[in-house]
């Protein structure tokens, strides 16, 4: 008795689809372009997101040691911060390898050249390059470097000149995430609303027709059930929809995006695959229990009769 | 077979809709229940169905003490009367043979059996051969011969008809009523609802007549007087 309801349920949804097609694709057209928009949302976030580990990636500490500190003591040093918890990775430069590299950005300047020529030995000491697990690890791993016993060895260390960026990276960061939860918020809130009110709509348009099945003994589970099948129905086409969309207009993005993050890879499309099930999954099962709420509450105003 | 007993019926406090009217109808009659508009005819056809329950009164149908259904079993109760309506009715997306399949699929009959049974009850109201005929596509007659085949495919005991001839030209209509004589015939007690007097006086059988929501006159072999 249960699966026969349930099959005419579903061919009754389906018989409907059809027979109102204008309407449904109404429904859908909303429903997709909601979907479409919190899909932007999830770009938006994404790249931001983005944006600022590619600026953080680019922080570090360079400590220059003087020219006389052996390479004995500088890697005595590397291991010594290399115990760190905070440190993610250290980078060591050897004078001869920092000479080398001056050599290569200055080749065209020939007073640079000559200079060099002109001192008998390198001028440059070695060099560590220091990055840690988060930004905020970085004044513990400078307390650790401005140890009293390493302060004679070390010439000059760049991370003052960071700071300020830090600190502001800090705070965009922090703004980003209070300002995405309030419009995400927002419009979850206003995405739920327009699916509720279309749903009503469509329901609104059969509400004669739900006063009849009742006058002929439907149960109200019979009444209800193939509206509610109905627009699961057009949720799942409108997310199937959305999607198609979204990754068009992802790869339409992606080009850009390569030149916006000044060189640095960032795969969008790599990024929704990865976490589509998670994005497009809970966009669905959103869309279905929304449209069983609202199918619910909009059909139970007629089932009186 | 129906049993009003003092039934009364008020909206908003102020409006009587039916005042303690008590009916008798035994199982196989035909009974006219006539009286101008508003005087509380079609109460009596809502409160048969319960789409609206009494406030003083008992009304019994079958054997089945209905004054105070459950919600839940209104469905089987609507199973087991067969109603007609002036307005038809009718779902609009569905063809001719599946609004009267309509009515059988709510109560789980087996697609086999509605195949079957179907077609015959489209037969009795001469509608075998527009089953695939949407009700936009039809005649009011032939609409009216829908619902009236939707309201027998369960076989029922009792069949209401709320004004079925009032949206009917005068050829239909006297189809419509020979129809529901014969289905009378068959054994099905008729609750005919109508204020035209040329059809209500040509039957020839009981009339119940109404003013102001109570009964003021009931005749074995009656006439619409008012």
């Amino acid at each position: 008795m249960f699966l026969l309801s349930l099959s005419r349920s579903i061919l009754f949804a389906i018989q409907s689809f059809w027979r109102n097609i204008w309407l449904s694709l109404a429904t859908i057209f909303i429903i997709t372009l909601t979907f479409i928009s919190i899909n932007f949302l999830v770009i938006i976030s994404a790249v931001s997101d983005s944006a600022i580990e590619a600026v953080k990636e680019k922080i570090d500490i360079s400590i220059y040691f003087q020219q006389e500190v052996n390479e004995t003591k500088v890697a005595e040093i590397k291991s010594h911060l290399e115990t760190l918890p905070q440190i993610k990775s250290i980078t060591y430069s050897s004078s001869e390898d920092n000479l080398a590299n001056f050599k290569t950005k200055h080749q065209d300047e020939l007073l640079i050249q000559e200079a060099l020529k002109e001192l008998e030995k390198n001028p440059l000491g070695a060099t560590l390059i220091v990055k840690a697990k988060q930004l905020d690890d970085y004044p513990e791993i400078l307390e650790a470097i401005d140890n009293p016993a390493y302060s004679d060895l070390i010439e000059e260390r760049s991370y003052d000149d960071h700071q300020v960026v830090i600190d502001r990276i800090n705070a965009i960061t922090e703004n980003v995430r209070k300002g995405g939860l309030i419009i995400s918020g927002l419009f979850v809130i206003i995405a739920a609303l327009i699916v509720f009110n279309t749903v009503r709509i469509a329901i609104f348009t059969h509400r004669h027709e739900v006063g009849i099945m009742k006058l002929v003994g439907a149960t109200n589970w019979f009444v209800r059930s193939p509206f509610i099948i109905e627009n699961i129905f057009s949720g799942v086409i409108a997310c199937v929809l959305a999607i198609g969309v979204v990754y068009f207009i992802l790869s339409l993005i992606q080009p850009h995006l390569s030149s916006y993050f000044g060189g640095a890879e960032f795969n969008i499309i790599g990024y929704f695959n990865s976490n589509a099930l998670v994005i497009f999954g809970s966009q669905l099962i959103g869309i279905i229990v929304l449209n069983i709420i609202s199918s619910s509450l909009a059909i139970g105003k007629y089932l009186r009769v | 077979m129906i049993h009003l007993i003092n039934v009364t019926k008020k909206f908003n406090r102020q409006t009587v809709a039916v005042n303690n009217a008590t009916i008798h109808i035994e199982p196989g009659e035909f009974v006219s229940i006539v009286g101008q508009s508003g005087c509380g005819k079609t109460t009596i056809i809502r409160l048969l169905i319960s789409e609206i329950k009494p406030d003083h009164g008992q009304i019994i149908i079958g054997g089945w003490d209905i004054t105070k259904i459950k919600s839940y079993q209104i469905p089987l109760l609507r199973r087991q009367i067969g109603v007609v309506f002036q307005d038809f009715k009718l779902l609009p997306k569905k063809t001719v043979f599946e609004n009267v399949a309509f009515a059988l699929q709510v109560s789980g009959t087996t697609r086999g059996r509605i195949n079957k049974i179907v077609p015959q009850v489209l037969k009795i109201v001469d509608l075998e051969d527009k089953l695939d005929r949407y009700p936009q596509e039809l005649s009011g007659g032939e609409r009216q011969r829908v619902a009236i085949a939707r309201a027998l495919v369960h076989r029922p005991k009792v069949l209401l008809a709320d004004e079925p001839t009032g949206n009917l030209d005068a050829i239909n209509s006297k189809e419509i009523i020979n129809l529901l004589l014969k289905i009378n015939d068959f054994g099905t007690t008729v609750l005919l609802v109508s204020h035209d007097k040329s059809i209500v006086n040509a039957l020839k059988k009981r009339v119940i007549t109404m003013e102001d929501g109570a009964i003021v006159q009931d005749q074995k072999i009656g006439k619409y007087v008012i």
